[in-house]
This record gives structure tokens, C-alpha cells and sequence, in this order.
């Protein structure tokens, strides 16, 4: 547009030129004709018309090819020579030159105003235009920044919005969404089947082992030799149960809720870890307030509350305490013990372990977390002077 | 008493009726959905162990077959499946009780003679081991018309050892049995030892033998 305008202003500037010179040229012919044939009367000089002088002037200029055309003030000149008798007239004719610079403002100006116009114009429909024409992208990058691939929700995206690109890019995310998921589902699937295929071999070493504890030809040593298969096929089969348990969380396969009344669970859970620690932990402290009901999966609340509390009484120390508190705010369980190593971030990452210790399987808070991140119940977790906090708030 | 195992796993099944024949049960076993359905119409069993993953069917329909004929042979499920859905559904068609794969051998048999007890018992349900007796409705143990004040988990645990006499049962069988949770989330087996000190102690004190034996490291036995 600068450009155009430049090009404008140069074009008109040149028409203007051609113009005075055009009109120059035809007064001095006029100015010579009517001097040439009557010297005397007519005169030789009219003031801001033209003017005629004797004089001399070099060839070049005698034949006309290059007239001095100029602007004064407010006058533009033409000053040609001509020859009449052998003498050498030099006529000079006069214009105003203001009308033209008048004229070249005024047209500058209406250009100028043509051109802002239309720049606020183009924007204005630009504007509008590309809102709506960039609708279908925005609600596309929306659909995408929401999507959660473990949430199993498909994602929903028009493939007719009107623009043919628009169509084909939300085609081919689908596409990629379908293909990614895909994976993701097989992944999930196979940690299943996997999980659920060994359970049958896991269940025959188990009662072989039984058969075999039973036997008659047991000696010490083949008994000690049973007693630690039994033990590595009993991590095992924990193990692939709480992995299968994952998965099933994972899978959405707990959709069935009812009401729960925690109360009585966390009190019957409480009771029965208290008495199956006793000779450990001798101080546990309860306070339940009653009817604090839920709306979950009874078995996946049962393990949430089971996992916090085996865990208080499993990383203790010896002679420590417990205290459970229930209210309708939320699960608080507290407990001695020292401290846990490494991240306090990762405690609920899936086998990480705090101690060395063989006996767990490194899953437990790792299933804790992924039940409260189904239900979207909170779990903090703080650690103070030989106190483990761990509060799971309901809201 | 006879019983049936219907189990498509042929080393399971095995080891299902080997271990209840150890316990003078005339067992018999069966690993596809036409035999079993043979052996129903053709034998009243006392107690039939019905898997539900069967080549040819499933167990439900068998266990709807065998309510469907008016049939009271007792049915436990066992079953790899243990969503709610399939215990609920299972217990609607007539199961009296369902376990889940896999499971302890002591367990099975304890869920068997309870079954059984049930069944045949008409309510006044009692133990006697001519040392120890148990009543089964109170809750109560004596020996030597002594009663003996146990906590719940010792009272579980003995019945537990009790109906499973002359066998040995492992610790994380015990743990396990003494949970008894809808989830299978039973606390590690390490505590077990300190209960059986404390029954043992209290047996002891009320003047009953030594009936409960440690079997190397593998678990308890209790011997009468």
C-alpha cells in the first residue's frame, strides 16, 4: 500500500510535469507566432505571461530538445530560442504554478484518505472474518488440551466445520487419538490377561506346596527349602493381585457405587488391625465420629482404608502408637515411626519401598493413590519429629 | 460325604481331590461342563466345588440347572473372577458360598465343613474334640468344663486350626482366613506367630495338652 501510494504520487507528479510543460509549449508557440509576424506591435513582454530578449543560446537549445523548464516561486517558465532574421530570440512563458501544487495536495490528501479508510476496513473484515473462520481451530485446541487418555472418553471433534483444512487436520488427530488409544487399551488389556493368566500357575505352586508340607517324606531341610518357595509364591501372587487391582481401577472396573457408612468400616478395620498388631503396637487411639457416610465402591473403600492402616502399623517402631481419626472432614491416621528415605513426593509412586523390606510388595499407597484419584479425594502426606501424618480429606 | 470338584485345570482339580481325600471325603473330580452336568443328574452330592470358567459352559448355568431341579446338594463357587458383580450373581443362583482363585487348600476345606455344619446341624452347632469344645452360636471355648475367654481373633484362629485337625495350615493361610475381608488385602503373616503364642499360653492356663504343633517353618498344626 506505501508503495502504491508512492507509485501514485510519482505518477501524478510526472502527469502534472507533462502537463505544464504541454501547456508552456503551446503559449510559447502561440506567444512566437503572434511576435514573429507583427515585431512591432506586439510587445515583447507581458509581465507573468511571457517575455522576449534577443540573446544567444547554444545549438542544442536552438533545435528544442532540451527546454529549461522550471518552477520559481509561483511561476513555472519555459525558455526556448528561436531564430527569426538571422537573429536569436529567446522567449521565456510563464504559468502559475499553484493551481498544480494545489491540485497535487488536494488529490494526496483524497488518496490519502481513500487509503485509511480502506486500511481500517480491511482490518475491521479481517478481523471479523478470521474469528470465524479460526472458530473451528480454537474449539479443535480446546477438545485436545481436555482430552485424558485415561479417562476412556472419545474425543469429540467436528470433521464438518466448513473449512476443508480444518476438516482434514481434526481427521487426522483422530485418527492418531484412535490409534494412540489403541495402544494405550491393548497396554492396559494385556497388564490384565497377563496379571489374570498367572494366577492359575500361582494357584497350583500354592497348593502343591500344601500337598507337599503334608507329606510324610518332610525332613527339616526340605521343609525349610517349601517354606521359602511358599513365601516367594506368596509375594508373588500378592504382587500380581494388586497389580491386577491397578489395572482394574485403571479400566474403570468399579463403576458400581453405594452407600458407604465409613464409620462402621474404618471401625471394623481399626479393630481388626489393632488386635492383629497387638504384640507390636500396643497404644492405638480411635476417634470416630459416627454416621459419616460415602458415596464409593465399598471394595475399593475397603482397600483405601485398609492400605492407610497397614501401613501405619507395618513402618512403626517397636512399641510405637496409632491414632485414627474419623470425621465427616475427612480420614486422619497417625503414626510413630522413622523417617521414610528419599522423596516424600514419590511415597505413592508404584513399587517404590521405604525400608528394605521383603515383605511388601510396593504397591500398597500406590493403590491408595489410585483410588483417590478416581474419586478426587485428596491425600496429604507430612512427616514431623517422628510423626507420619497422612490426612484424606472426602470434599 | 461325597463331593464333586468341577474344575477345568487339570493340576488344580488334582490337587483339590487329593487333598480332600486325605479327609476320608469321597471326592470325585470333573474338568468340563458334560461331565459335570452328568454327574448332578445322576448323584446327590453333599457339597460340589464349581468353577466358572468351564470348556463348554459355565458353571452358573450348571449351578442354575441344579436349582432349576430342585436340588440341595451344596455349591461353592471358585472362581479367577472376583468382581462383585460374579459373587453377587453367584450367590443369587444358588451358591452358598464363593471363594476366589486362588486360594489356600485349608481355607476351601474350612469353607466346605462349615457348609456342611450349616446344612446338616439344624443350629446347635458344636465341636468337641473330647479336650476341647467349642460351641459354634455363643462363641465359647472349654476344656475340662473350663471356659476359656479368647479374643476374636484367637477364637478364629483356633476354629481355623480346629477344622482344619491333623493338617498343617500355613501362616499366610491363617492371615489370610483371620482377614476375611470382601478384598483380598490381608496383612502380612508375621503377626500370626504371636497369636498362636497367646492361644497357646491360654489353652495352657486352663489346663488343656499341648494339641497345637509348629511344623518346622511352613505353618501350624493342630493335633488331636
Amino acid at each position: 500500500m506505501l508503495a502504491g501510494s508512492v507509485f501514485f504520487y510519482l505518477t501524478l507528479m510526472a502527469h502534472i510535469r507533462h502537463m505544464k510543460h504541454q501547456q508552456l509549449q503551446l503559449k510559447q508557440t502561440n506567444v512566437w507566432n503572434a511576435y514573429s509576424l507583427d515585431t512591432v506591435h506586439v510587445p515583447a513582454m507581458l509581465a507573468g505571461e511571457y517575455s522576449i530578449a534577443p540573446g544567444k543560446m547554444q545549438d542544442d537549445m536552438i533545435s528544442g530538445s532540451d527546454d529549461v523548464i522550471a518552477d520559481s516561486a509561483n511561476l513555472a517558465y519555459l525558455m526556448q530560442a528561436h531564430r527569426l532574421n538571422n537573429k536569436t530570440y529567446i522567449v521565456t512563458t510563464y504559468i502559475s504554478a499553484k493551481e498544480y501544487r494545489h491540485l497535487l495536495i488536494k488529490v494526496s490528501i483524497a488518496e490519502a484518505i481513500i487509503f485509511i479508510l480502506l486500511l481500517v476496513t480491511i482490518v475491521i473484515v479481517n478481523r471479523r472474518t478470521s474469528a470465524r473462520l479460526w472458530t473451528p481451530f480454537y474449539s479443535t485446541m480446546n477438545a485436545i488440551r481436555g482430552y485424558d487418555i485415561r479417562q476412556n472418553k472419545p474425543l469429540a471433534l467436528e470433521t464438518t466445520t466448513g473449512t476443508e483444512e480444518f476438516d482434514r487436520l481434526n481427521r487426522t488427530l483422530l485418527d492418531l487419538i484412535d490409534h494412540v488409544d489403541q495402544a494405550y487399551r491393548n497396554q492396559k488389556q494385556f497388564t490384565e490377561n497377563a496379571s489374570h493368566e498367572l494366577q492359575t500357575p500361582l494357584a497350583i505352586i500354592r497348593s502343591k506346596v500344601e500337598l507337599l508340607s503334608e507329606g510324610p517324606g518332610l525332613n527339616e531341610d526340605s521343609a525349610q527349602l517349601l517354606q521359602e518357595i511358599a513365601e516367594a509364591n506368596e509375594r508373588l501372587s500378592q504382587m500380581n493381585k494388586n497389580l491386577l487391582l491397578l489395572t482394574r481401577i485403571d479400566n474403570g472396573q468399579y463403576p458400581e457405587v453405594e452407600l458407604i457408612e465409613l464409620s462402621r468400616s474404618v471401625e471394623h478395620l481399626g479393630n481388626f488391625f489393632r488386635e492383629y498388631y497387638e504384640n507390636k503396637i500396643s497404644r492405638t487411639a480411635t476417634t470416630i465420629q459416627p454416621n459419616v457416610h460415602l458415596m464409593a465402591n465399598p471394595a475399593l473403600i475397603e482397600i483405601l482404608i485398609n492400605n492407610l492402616l497397614r501401613n501405619a502399623y507395618i513402618h512403626n517402631i517397636p512399641d510405637g502408637w496409632v491414632d485414627i481419626q474419623l470425621s465427616d472432614k475427612g480420614l486422619v491416621i497417625k503414626n510413630s515411626g522413622p523417617a521414610i528415605d528419599g522423596d516424600p513426593e514419590r511415597l505413592f509412586d508404584r513399587f517404590r519401598k521405604g525400608r528394605v523390606d521383603n515383605r511388601t510388595t510396593g504397591l500398597g499407597l500406590a493403590l491408595v493413590k489410585q483410588i483417590t484419584q478416581l474419586y478426587k479425594y485428596d491425600i496429604q502426606y507430612t512427616y514431623r519429629e517422628g510423626v507420619h501424618t497422612l490426612s484424606l480429606s472426602f470434599a | 460325604m461325597k463331593l464333586l470338584v468341577v474344575e477345568d485345570e487339570p493340576s488344580l482339580l488334582n490337587s483339590i481331590t487329593r487333598y480332600f481325600q486325605q479327609e476320608q471325603f469321597t471326592c470325585e473330580g470333573v474338568s468340563n461342563f458334560t461331565d459335570a452336568l452328568q454327574r448332578m443328574e445322576d448323584i446327590i452330592y453333599d457339597c460340589i466345588i464349581l468353577d466358572i470358567n468351564l470348556p463348554g459352559g459355565s458353571g452358573l448355568q450348571l449351578l442354575k440347572y441344579l436349582r432349576e431341579d430342585k436340588k440341595k446338594d451344596g455349591v461353592i463357587i471358585i472362581s479367577a473372577r472376583d468382581s462383585l458383580d460374579d459373587k453377587i450373581l453367584g450367590l443369587n443362583y444358588g451358591a452358598d458360598d464363593y471363594l476366589t482363585k486362588p486360594f489356600h487348600l485349608p481355607e476351601l476345606s474350612a469353607r466346605v465343613k462349615a457348609l456342611l455344619r450349616r446344612k446338616y446341624s439344624d443350629g446347635s452347632a458344636a465341636v468337641d474334640l473330647k479336650v476341647l469344645h467349642i460351641e459354634l452360636a455363643s462363641r465359647t471355648v472349654t476344656t475340662q468344663g473350663q471356659s476359656i475367654a479368647l479374643s476374636k481373633i484367637e477364637y478364629d484362629l483356633l476354629l481355623f486350626l480346629v477344622t482344619n485337625k491333623n493338617r498343617v495350615v500355613s501362616r499366610q493361610a491363617i492371615a489370610e482366613h483371620l482377614y476375611n475381608g470382601p478384598s483380598d488385602q490381608a496383612p502380612g503373616p508375621e503377626f500370626v506367630y504371636s497369636h498362636i503364642k497367646n492361644l497357646k499360653r491360654k489353652l495352657k492356663e486352663k489346663g488343656c495338652p499341648e494339641i497345637i504343633q509348629s511344623v518346622y517353618g511352613l505353618g501350624y498344626k493342630l493335633v488331636v
